[in-house]
């Protein structure tokens, strides 16, 4: 189960021509290329071989060009990046695209303590983050890069602030509060215990005198550390004249203190100590639960917006290109982008025109487009290229440094789902409030002596805990179920709409199929060789990032490389340019051979043409994804209708869609063309799934009520995208749907469960029938209940999709109940 | 009541104890990643079987 039987022992692809041969353990492996040769040897040459064996995916396929990591070795980049630690050691966190299983962290983290001077290195696979920490001079970041980049893992450094950013320290203060208000929970009780029983078996007034005081002595530190955010978010939002979540419950919170205290003083009647304790620790765990899913998210779209390019090429004047840092470059400096690449910093066009996606600043999703002399910002994303430009604002100048406002404020914006939770508790509050006073007022007209301690036992038996825990137990549960197996929601309101979605728009290149296309067969004419014809279309192949423009480049990857000039490329289209004097066309066929007779015999295939006629046609290959077929049925079982847009030939999609049984699909797709389409669902009330992997996907996904990127696919596409699927299957994507309708029926039985609770309770509190120990255990059981009911949520399915992503075969029981 | 004078105190030092001890262990990185241990049952002696 670690290699497919018959595909490349490293990295799965189907091998072709004359496979390599490479000795793991002393059996003979295929591989498909060099660079997994390479990548299997370097990985048993470090004694690492286990690898091949606790995998459970195989391994991402080396790059062939990862040019740039020498640029680490200039101290004033690195500075940026790694942290001095005392001692002469120095700490780095790096972001590591293509950890896809325990392997991976497995191999990573002994990869990079087989480096010499290496002291330890931590992989968090959740947020794709490795910590690396190591003794200064020992080893340099390049090496440590080089070696990631050689077993097949790209890795790029994170700002230093990453390090201790302070969404840790925020995530450590909560924790301990947590915790305070836990153990002095549990303290209080006990102490409290002693009170209750002695309402069985008197206890002598010394004792009880001196047990209040206990419960005193504990419940100060929860209220007054625990339950700090509280009041600071009341003092809040009271300056700001509003009336959050917060005021109530602070108010909640310090009258039961304070009555108790009052009631200690007096040496009579009853503490709620245990009560107060109890009601921090549950709103505490609430909140903590709703942070931990929001960072988890957070990670991803941080690790987003902090990649920014580190290095960019700039234009010397003599006309070659050079590498330098992002610091280096200075107001005046030409850059040049690749298409697909980011913007280093804000400048001016010079060359004639681009288009430019620059959602991840704007959140606007349709790429625009720029002609000479217009401006470009840094971060946004050349999406046909390449551009040159002249750098005008550099560094924090940059919009770009705007980012980090955006994301954070992306980070504690909160789910549409718990901002109404948290309303609900609040007006939940507020009328317990209310109701407070009543009780206070009837109780004086009738018995004033018990109008304190029926006022206490209302706001101690009501429970918004309920209340605040339904949103965020469920939600939290829900995200971690889903994370289990491989999808990855990035923004919480997409459980919301993927329960309601009735219409699925699948990509076909890449999402469908697998993302790798292979040059299968060389066409030529004109006297062209079939390898001169390669290095042609690999010299504008290079420039883009289209699937089929990177299977001729890695195709050509170990030929001589020559640069084309005035490349200009047409998203989904193909890609055109200058080599010496000759003007050269790549693409489909109706782009390449642009006013020429196009016949059926260039349908599917990319074809590379000069002025005056084809040169070669290329014809790629590709695969259905294993599961594909089980995952749109399960899909079609549920109610939905499958649909599939693409930007390719006919026939091609025709063939994928027989294959599917899909009756619904759109070739020779444009973007806009998809997004129109799109939008016509919607206005005939649809809802819609958008499910892509490519840089022509991205408006689409944006488009789309609920974006599904696969991980595999380009970072902005996962930038806009509502759930990214990280082990790349798409036969997750009904059962995840299931889960997202069961994790909104859940919520609803929470809510309902704590209007019930509280409706029963609160009347017969209000009317001083509930003892302090009843309304202590009926508040603890109210909250506990809910997050049972919200553990259930995935619980039944748990045992038919397994969570182990190699298993190709979806069941077939994977279908709507 | 003999019990309560060393049973308080008792418990009242293992509260506080408990609660050093985490906060001990939140300062020193014990629960920055609660995933990726459990994704590694794994024994560098014993890779005959590997866990996963």
């Amino acid at each position: 189960m670690t290699a497919p039987g018959d595909g490349c022992w490293h990295c799965g692809e189907p091998l072709r021509g004359s496979p390599i041969h490479v000795r793991v353990a002393d059996i003979s492996r295929s591989v498909c290329c060099q660079g997994c040769g390479a990548a299997v040897e370097w990985i048993v040459q470090l004694g690492l071989g286990d690898y091949y064996r606790l995998r459970t995916v195989t391994a991402p396929r080396p790059r062939p060009h990862d040019a740039g990591l020498d640029a680490w070795r200039r101290p004033e980049i690195a500075r940026h990046v790694v942290r001095d630690l005392p001692g002469g050691q120095s700490e780095t966190m790096l972001l590591i695209e293509g950890v896809r299983c325990t392997g991976c962290v497995w191999l990573i983290e002994r990869a990079l303590l087989g480096v010499p001077g290496v002291i330890d290195a931590k992989v968090n696979a959740a947020a794709r983050r490795a910590r690396v920490v190591w003794r200064g001079g020992a080893a340099t970041l390049p090496q440590l890069l080089e070696i990631l980049s050689r077993a097949g893992y790209r890795a790029r450094p994170l700002d230093s602030q990453a390090l201790d950013d302070a969404r840790r320290r925020e995530a450590r203060d909560a924790l301990k509060r947590l915790l305070v208000a836990g153990f002095g929970a549990m303290q209080s009780m006990m102490f409290a215990a002693v009170l209750y029983l002695g309402a069985i078996e008197p206890l002598d007034e010394s004792t009880r005198g001196l047990f209040r005081w206990l419960g005193f002595l504990i419940a100060t530190p929860v209220v007054f550390y625990s339950a700090q955010p509280f009041f600071a978010g009341a003092a809040r939002s009271l300056a700001a004249r509003r009336l959050g979540m917060d005021v109530p419950v602070a108010i909640a919170i310090a009258a039961i203190y304070a009555a108790s205290l009052v009631e200690a003083l007096r040496g009579g009647g009853h503490v709620y100590f245990d009560s107060v304790s109890m009601f921090v620790f549950f709103l505490l765990a609430g909140r903590h639960l709703e942070m931990r899913a929001r960072h988890r998210t957070g990670d991803l779209t941080d690790a987003l917006a902090r990649l920014a390019p580190p290095y960019a090429l700039r234009r010397c004047p003599d006309g070659a290109l050079e590498r330098v840092g992002v610091h280096e470059l200075a107001v005046g400096d030409r850059v040049h982008v690749n298409e697909g690449g980011l913007v280093p910093a804000d400048g001016v066009l010079e060359s004639s025109h681009c288009r430019v996606d620059q959602a991840l600043l704007t959140g606007e999703s349709a790429a625009v487009r720029r002609s000479r002399g217009e401006r470009l910002i840094a971060g946004s994303v050349v999406e046909d290229g390449p551009a040159e430009l002249r750098v005008d604002r550099i560094g924090k100048d940059t919009t770009l440094a705007g980012i980090a406002a955006l994301v954070t404020r992306a980070q504690t914006e909160r789910p549409r789902l718990a901002r109404a939770g948290e309303r609900a508790a609040a007006r939940f509050v507020a009328r317990v409030l209310a109701l407070t006073a009543v009780t206070i007022a009837a109780w004086s007209l009738v018995d004033p002596s018990r109008a304190f301690t029926a006022a206490l036992a209302v706001l101690v038996v009501s429970c918004p805990c309920a209340f605040a825990l339904a949103v965020p137990s469920a939600i939290t549960r829900a995200l971690a179920v889903l994370a289990r197996r491989g999808v990855l929601v990035v923004r919480p309101d997409a459980i919301e709409t993927l329960a309601g979605a009735t219409h699925v728009v699948f990509d076909k290149t890449g999402t469908l199929t697998e993302p790798v296309l292979a040059v299968a067969g060389i066409e030529t004419g004109r006297g062209l060789t079939r390898e001169a014809a390669l290095e042609l279309a690999a010299t504008l192949a290079r420039e883009s990032r289209h699937p089929a423009a990177r299977a001729i480049a890695v195709a050509a990857s170990d030929r001589g490389m020559s640069a084309a000039d005035n490349v200009r490329s047409e998203t989904g289209r193909g890609i055109e340019g200058t080599l010496g004097d000759r003007h050269l066309r790549l693409g489909r066929a109706d782009f390449a051979l642009e006013g020429k007779a196009v016949s059926p015999r260039h349908d599917d295939a990319v074809v590379l043409a000069d002025d005056s006629g084809e040169l070669a046609l290329f014809r790629l290959d590709e695969r259905l994804r294993p599961g594909t077929r089980a995952a749109i049925d399960a899909l079609r079982a549920q109610g939905l209708t499958v649909l599939i847009a693409s930007g390719d030939s006919a026939r091609r999609v025709e063939a994928v869609a027989a294959q599917l049984g899909v009756r619904e699909w759109r070739a020779a797709q444009l973007p806009a063309d998809k997004l129109a389409w799109l939008a016509a669902l919607q206005a005939a009330g649809a809802c819609v799934i958008a499910i892509g992997d490519g840089v022509n996907d991205a408006p689409v996904l944006a488009g789309a009520d609920v974006a599904v990127a696969l991980a595999g696919g380009a970072e902005l596409t996962q930038a806009t995208s509502d759930i990214v699927l990280t082990g790349e299957r798409l036969e997750v994507l009904a059962p995840a749907r299931e889960i997202a309708r069961e994790t909104l029926a859940t919520l609803r039985q929470n809510h309902r469960w704590a209007l019930v609770y509280n409706l029963a309770a609160m009347p017969l509190a209000a009317l001083g029938l509930v003892h302090p120990w009843l309304a202590a255990a009926g508040m603890s059981a109210s909250s506990i209940a809910v997050v049972l009911n919200s553990l259930r949520i995935g619980r039944r399915r748990e045992h038919e999709l397994t969570a182990e992503p190699g298993a190709a075969v979806t069941p077939r029981s994977a279908r709507a109940t | 009541m003999n019990a309560l004078v060393i049973m308080i105190p008792l418990s009242l030092a293992l509260v506080a104890g408990a609660v050093w001890a985490f906060f001990w262990a939140v300062d020193n990185d014990q629960f920055e990643d609660l995933e990726t241990p459990g994704l590694l049952p794994l024994d560098d002696t014993n890779s005959d079987e590997p866990g996963a």
